[in-house]
């Protein structure tokens, strides 16, 4: 995994999460050693740009709140910039376990997959979710498969890496609020290699998830229009 | 038909109208490029003013009984068209600040790189 000639960012988005960020960047240091990391600090409200100062953590520090989205798609910018070969997106608030980057990268490296998501739900181990946020995830998988032809079936991880060719699109286009499943519509459409690839994921150590009961509804009803909205394009391709 | 004050106090507001859009353009508080949506409707306002015959042949035209109905169902739709046009210009100057805030953190990071190179050199002097 250190070998000299493939390079991996660690994207590190965080809002608010002074009271996990240490920990996940120490986990992460441990458990995938031989990768490069950067914390997105999204406007946050709280001290998290202090622990990353005083860690002397390598971090992008957003002057105001972009949302997960536009955070993200910071974090591919400043991979394309450096030349990554490979990035992998790892939750600030300690819920995604550092140990399997190790085997994403192995399913990247070997050009099995040019994306591959961290899904909960293969071996169903681990942390699960409430049964209404799981009746929506299946809900998406089930119109992700229908549309675009491919089954992943924890469509709203955000434990996932891409290679370089998916760097360089998400660094252009990635979606705002909610990105999840519009990123995999995307890589759809740029004709992506998709692959799942179980995961056990943790509860949130401290803090609150940004996703409320309300906002889910929204969700549902944004990724619906963005399938859509593809639809005639996702159809010409998959028939 | 439409007696002849109403028809000039709708001319006056009229004048009022474009009164207050050149002085905003003068002071430079609206840029030319949206302005062109807010004078075409202020001309389609006076071409009605003027001709009102015009509203009752629209009106009989869409199947509306009485032409002030049809007046106010006009204006609706135009107000609808106008909101769409300010809802894609917040979208695309939504879209700009994204991108400008991700440059401005990515160049932050590279100055702050540098700061510490150059004072971690200076210290070893």
């Amino acid at each position: 995994m250190s070998k000299s000639n493939c390079r991996i960012l660690v994207i590190v988005p965080a809002c608010n999460e002074e009271r996990n960020i240490e920990r996940v960047i120490n986990d992460l240091r441990s458990q995938a050693p031989g990768t490069d990391y950067i914390i997105i600090n999204d406007g946050s409200t709280d001290n998290t740009l202090g622990v990353c100062r005083r860690s002397h953590f390598n971090y992008l520090d957003l002057p105001v709140n972009l949302g997960i989205g536009g955070g993200m798609q910071a974090g591919y910018r400043y991979a394309r910039e450096h030349d990554y070969d490979i990035a992998i997106q790892l939750d600030g608030d300690g819920q995604h376990d550092p140990s399997y980057i190790k085997e994403m990268v192995t399913v990247l490296k070997d050009k099995r997959a040019d994306v591959v998501i961290g899904s909960r739900f293969i071996e169903g181990q681990g942390f699960q979710s409430s049964w209404t946020r799981r009746l929506g995830i299946t809900f998406l998988s089930r119109l992700i498969r229908l549309c675009c032809g491919v089954n992943i079936r924890d469509v709203t991880s955000g434990y996932r890496g891409v290679n370089r060719r998916f760097i360089d699109i998400y660094a252009d286009e990635y979606a705002q609020d909610y990105p999840e499943p519009e990123a995999i519509i995307c890589a759809a459409l740029h004709g992506a290699v998709i692959t799942e690839m179980p995961v056990v994921m943790r509860h949130r150590a401290e803090g609150l998830s940004s996703i409320s009961a309300w906002r889910s509804i929204y969700y549902m009803i944004k990724v619906s229009l963005a399938i859509l909205i593809h639809w005639p394009v996702l159809r010409k391709r998959y028939n | 038909m439409v007696p002849k004050l109403l028809q000039t106090s709708a001319l006056v507001g009229i004048v009022f109208y474009f009164a207050a859009i050149y002085y905003l353009l003068r002071k430079k508080t609206l840029a030319l490029k949206y302005t062109l949506m807010w004078i075409l409707a202020g001309l389609l306002m006076a071409v009605t003013a003027m001709f009102p015959g015009i509203l009752t042949r629209f009106a009989g035209l869409v199947g509306i009984s009485t032409p002030s109905n049809a007046l106010f169902a006009a204006i609706l739709f135009a107000i609808l068209l106008i909101l769409i046009a300010l809802t894609s210009i917040i979208s695309s100057l939504n879209d700009k600040t994204t991108k400008l805030v991700q440059s401005i953190a990515i160049l932050e990071k590279r100055v702050r790189d540098l700061e510490n190179a150059g004072g971690a050199s200076r210290s070893d002097n």
